[in-house]
């Protein structure tokens, strides 16, 4: 929260002088955020897979075809074409809309282990910068209409109706859209930030 | 759907009619297994599978994918792109993020085998292109050169959209290692590398990698050689010179400190002449005249006529010892003192060393000091002794004598006063008179340097032969004994002895005139192998008395007459006119022989101090080794 706060104050001072210089500066903490979150993700389901065995997995790679990650409702660009048509403001948007959708489900990752405990203020902190951005790249008016009218579907209800046969399937199941999802948000992220920088070659 | 089970039904009828089919045995394909799939950029993918046995008939194979959260099976759309046994998928199929799952399918005649499916997520099986346009420079810092490699990105990798975002990763080795130096580059496009060593050829790769895939194939390996840069050896070559001029001051400073002493080794001094009268800086000068003048003795060899008897005066040399002046004094009142050899502090120049032995003359001294005087047997006893010494000389000291010529320079300086006594005495003039006043005069000058002798009384001396001779003879026979004794010292013993024996044959006899008694005659004994002249005193066998030695009579063999050509002295026989030996001519050689044993038995009685005289065959000449003739009459006796 005191990073959020940081950030208005930066946002509000430099908003009127160099909006895109301070743009830039919070997309690349927003695009570092998030490749730590992904990159935690990837270790949690990998150390999950890991201690699975192989028949579990046969069976939870069987079940997986069949179900769903609750942010399937999010249309979000699935390839580069898609995304490159994809406006700077949608793409903030579907990143804001899917960090959000995972802010409270990652409380429910089985606890114990470290990394997992800070997903959750984490996803919060990136949340509130992905606002910011928003905010700091166009008439934030015009977008919190359409978050607003994005009606996010109670997810909490989705997991919470837990049973102890599909909690490993779950847990399964929670752990590979969280990665999938952490890995679209940094690859959003990183091609409106790549859009806005004056420089051809973003990414050095 | 249809397709679907249109295709599942056409796969049973193959499978019931391979059954069918005889003669050759054949079997369905094996099941087929998907190896790999991999994206270059995140766009398109390509899966690879491998068939299993095609049992013997021709075999075909289809992927089937579907997409999750659907339950439609696609088809493989492309065979041939990738190659064989592959299936690629272009942009318009490949959708990201989302899961495929795929399955291959072997079929032949007999049957078909399906192969176990794989989920694929296009975001992780990415596996870029090398990295392209890759170059390698040789850039300089401050002197030291370093390598500046450079790249692009593979060319269908977006990585300016940010689509996908690449890390780099070099390696360099050396031409001649095996082992190579990893370096990661992170998202940059160059590299520098540095601590190169001079004059290597070096290799270089570079390979890629999406934050989240798999890495790249090596790049196109890039040579590069570095030039010699002359630093390192620069700096080599001043530790070098700083170590090197570090040691030499160091060895300089030893040389200095220990200059001196290797100076001795390495040159030592060379050691200079120690003659006395050679004088070193005419050396220097190089004048050869003078040098060999400062060497040369005015009168030696002698070349001009001097006065027999200054000579002899001038450099006969008799040791005195105080003790017997004192003694001298004494016994002018007292008729005998007790003559002592006095302790002699022997210098190297005087002849006076025969009675230099302490002990000795410390030993007798004592004694006699406090008998006094001695009886008439001990003085026989020593004259006894004395004998049985002259007879242990031999006859042939001709032979030595002919052999050993004293030069100036023996017996260590002693001979100083030898030269001139030789001197003179080839010299002689054959005047009788002037023989016997010379024979006088040196017989004077012979007692007067010792004290006691030099007493016009007689009885004195007589009195103090014995214990003269006691002593000189004492001391005069370690003396003789002694191989080492110095030619001079030995003489000089004789001498002394020749004199305590005038001395002493004055004393009883005291029948010669005085002139004539108070000298005691020498005569040349032979000559040792340590060319020795062993000198006698000559008794006269005439006018003896018994027990005493007397004074030789008759013969004078003192004169010298001359020095022939073989370095022989040539002693002069005088005749005395007083008395007369009966026999006394004797040829030496080989005569005085019995003469002398007989003595040597008799203690007392018989003066067997035969006169042995070592003379020349050739008439009348008697050759004194070191030409130390007294002015002594010699005698020859018979017989004993």
């Amino acid at each position: 929260m005191e990073r959020a706060v940081l950030l208005l104050s930066l946002l509000s001072l430099g908003v009127s002088s160099q909006p895109i210089t301070d743009g830039q500066r919070l997309f690349s903490i927003a695009v570092s955020r998030v490749q730590h979150l992904h990159l935690l993700a990837q270790r949690l389901f990998s150390d999950f897979e890991s201690s699975l065995q192989t028949e579990e997995q046969r069976q939870l790679n069987k079940i997986f075809l069949q179900d769903f990650c609750n942010s399937d409702y999010i249309i979000s660009p699935i390839d580069k074409h898609e995304t490159q048509r994809s406006s700077v403001l949608k793409l903030l948007s579907i990143s804001y809309r899917l960090v959000e959708s995972w802010e409270f489900p990652s409380r429910s990752l089985s606890g114990g282990s470290a990394p997992r405990n800070q997903i959750s203020p984490k996803l919060s902190e990136l949340k509130t910068g992905i606002l910011l951005l928003i905010k700091a790249s166009e008439d934030g008016a015009e977008l919190f209409p359409d978050s607003s009218a994005l009606q996010l579907p109670p997810y909490g209800n989705y997991y919470q109706s837990l049973s102890a046969d599909e909690s490993l399937r779950r847990t399964y199941e929670l752990l590979a859209c969280f990665k999938k999802d952490m890995h679209k948000v940094e690859t959003y992220l990183t091609v409106a930030k790549c859009r806005l920088s004056p420089e051809a070659n973003c990414t050095l | 759907m249809m397709k679907k089970a249109v295709e599942l039904v056409l796969l049973l009828l193959l499978l019931f009619f391979t059954p069918h089919i005889m003669g050759k045995r054949y079997s369905p394909p094996g099941k087929p297994t998907l190896t790999r799939c991999r994206s270059p950029e995140k766009e398109t993918f390509t899966c690879w599978w491998e068939p299993g046995s095609d049992g013997g008939l021709p075999t075909t194979h289809a992927l089937y994918y579907r997409k999750e959260s659907s339950e439609r099976v696609y088809e493989c759309p492309d065979y041939h792109t990738a190659g064989e046994n592959s299936c690629f998928f272009n942009k318009n199929d490949t959708s990201i993020w989302v899961n495929y799952n795929i399955t291959v399918v072997a079929t032949n005649t007999l049957g078909s085998a399906f192969s176990d499916p794989v989920d694929v997520d296009v975001v992780y099986i990415v596996k870029p292109n090398p990295p392209e346009k890759q170059t390698v420079t040789i850039m300089e810092d401050k002197g030291w050169p370093f390598l500046r490699v450079s790249w692009e990105p593979p060319q269908k990798a977006d990585t300016r959209s940010g689509w996908i975002t690449l890390i780099y990763e070099l390696r360099v080795k050396l031409e001649e290692e095996n082992e190579w130096e990893m370096h990661l580059a992170g998202h940059q496009k160059t590299f520098n590398i540095f601590s190169l060593r001079s004059g290597g050829k070096y290799l270089v790769e570079v390979r890629c990698k999406p934050d989240h895939g798999f890495w790249s194939e090596w790049s196109s390996t890039s040579y590069i050689k570095v030039p010699d840069y002359f630093h390192r050896e620069k700096s080599v070559w001043i530790l070098l010179t700083i170590f090197s001029a570090f040691i030499f001051l160091i060895l300089t400073w030893l040389l200095h400190m220990n200059s001196r002493s290797l100076k001795n080794c390495i040159l030592p001094p060379v050691p200079g002449p120690k003659i006395k009268g050679f004088d070193n800086q005419l050396l220097k000068n190089g004048k050869s005249d003078e040098i060999f003048s400062a060497l040369m003795v005015s009168n030696f060899p002698p070349t001009t006529s001097s006065n027999y008897e200054d000579l002899l005066v001038e450099y006969l040399e008799v040791y005195v010892p105080v003790e017997q002046e004192l003694m001298q004094e004494e016994s002018k009142d007292l008729h005998g003192g007790c003559l002592k050899c006095e302790r002699s502090t022997s210098d190297s120049d005087s002849g006076r060393g025969s009675c230099d032995s302490h002990t000795l003359l410390m030993d007798k001294c004592g004694e006699t000091k406090e008998e006094g005087r001695h009886t008439d047997r001990a003085s026989s006893r020593m004259l006894t002794e004395a004998q049985r010494h002259q007879k242990g000389w031999e006859k042939d000291t001709l032979t030595y004598a002919h052999g050993d010529m004293v030069s100036p320079d023996m017996s260590n300086g002693r001979v100083k006063t030898w030269p001139s006594v030789f001197s003179p005495l080839p010299q002689y003039s054959s005047n009788p008179l002037d023989k016997q006043s010379s024979l006088e005069m040196a017989k004077q000058h012979c007692l007067s340097t010792s004290s006691c002798l030099t007493q016009p009384g007689h009885s004195t001396k007589e009195a103090l032969g014995p214990s003269n001779w006691d002593f000189c003879l004492g001391n005069k026979q370690p003396h003789l004994l002694h191989p080492q004794t110095q030619v001079g010292r030995q003489l000089q013993a004789h001498s002394e002895v020749n004199i305590s024996n005038i001395g002493r044959k004055q004393a009883p006899a005291g029948l010669q005139s005085p002139a004539l008694r108070s000298t005691e005659y020498v005569e040349v004994q032979r000559v040792n192998e340590e060319d020795l002249v062993l000198l006698q005193p000559v008794v006269s066998g005439c006018g003896r008395i018994e027990g005493y030695p007397q004074m030789p009579k008759g013969k004078d063999y003192s004169k010298v007459k001359g020095v022939d050509s073989d370095n022989m002295l040539l002693l002069q026989r005088e005749v005395m006119e007083e008395d007369w030996c009966p026999g006394v001519d004797q040829e030496i050689n080989g005569g005085t022989g019995n003469c002398y044993t007989s003595s040597t038995v008799n203690t007392t009685q018989k003066p067997t101090a035969c006169i042995h005289t070592a003379m020349p065959v050739q008439g009348d000449m008697a050759l004194a080794m070191n030409g130390y003739v007294d002015t002594a009459t010699m005698c020859t006796l018979p017989t004993c």
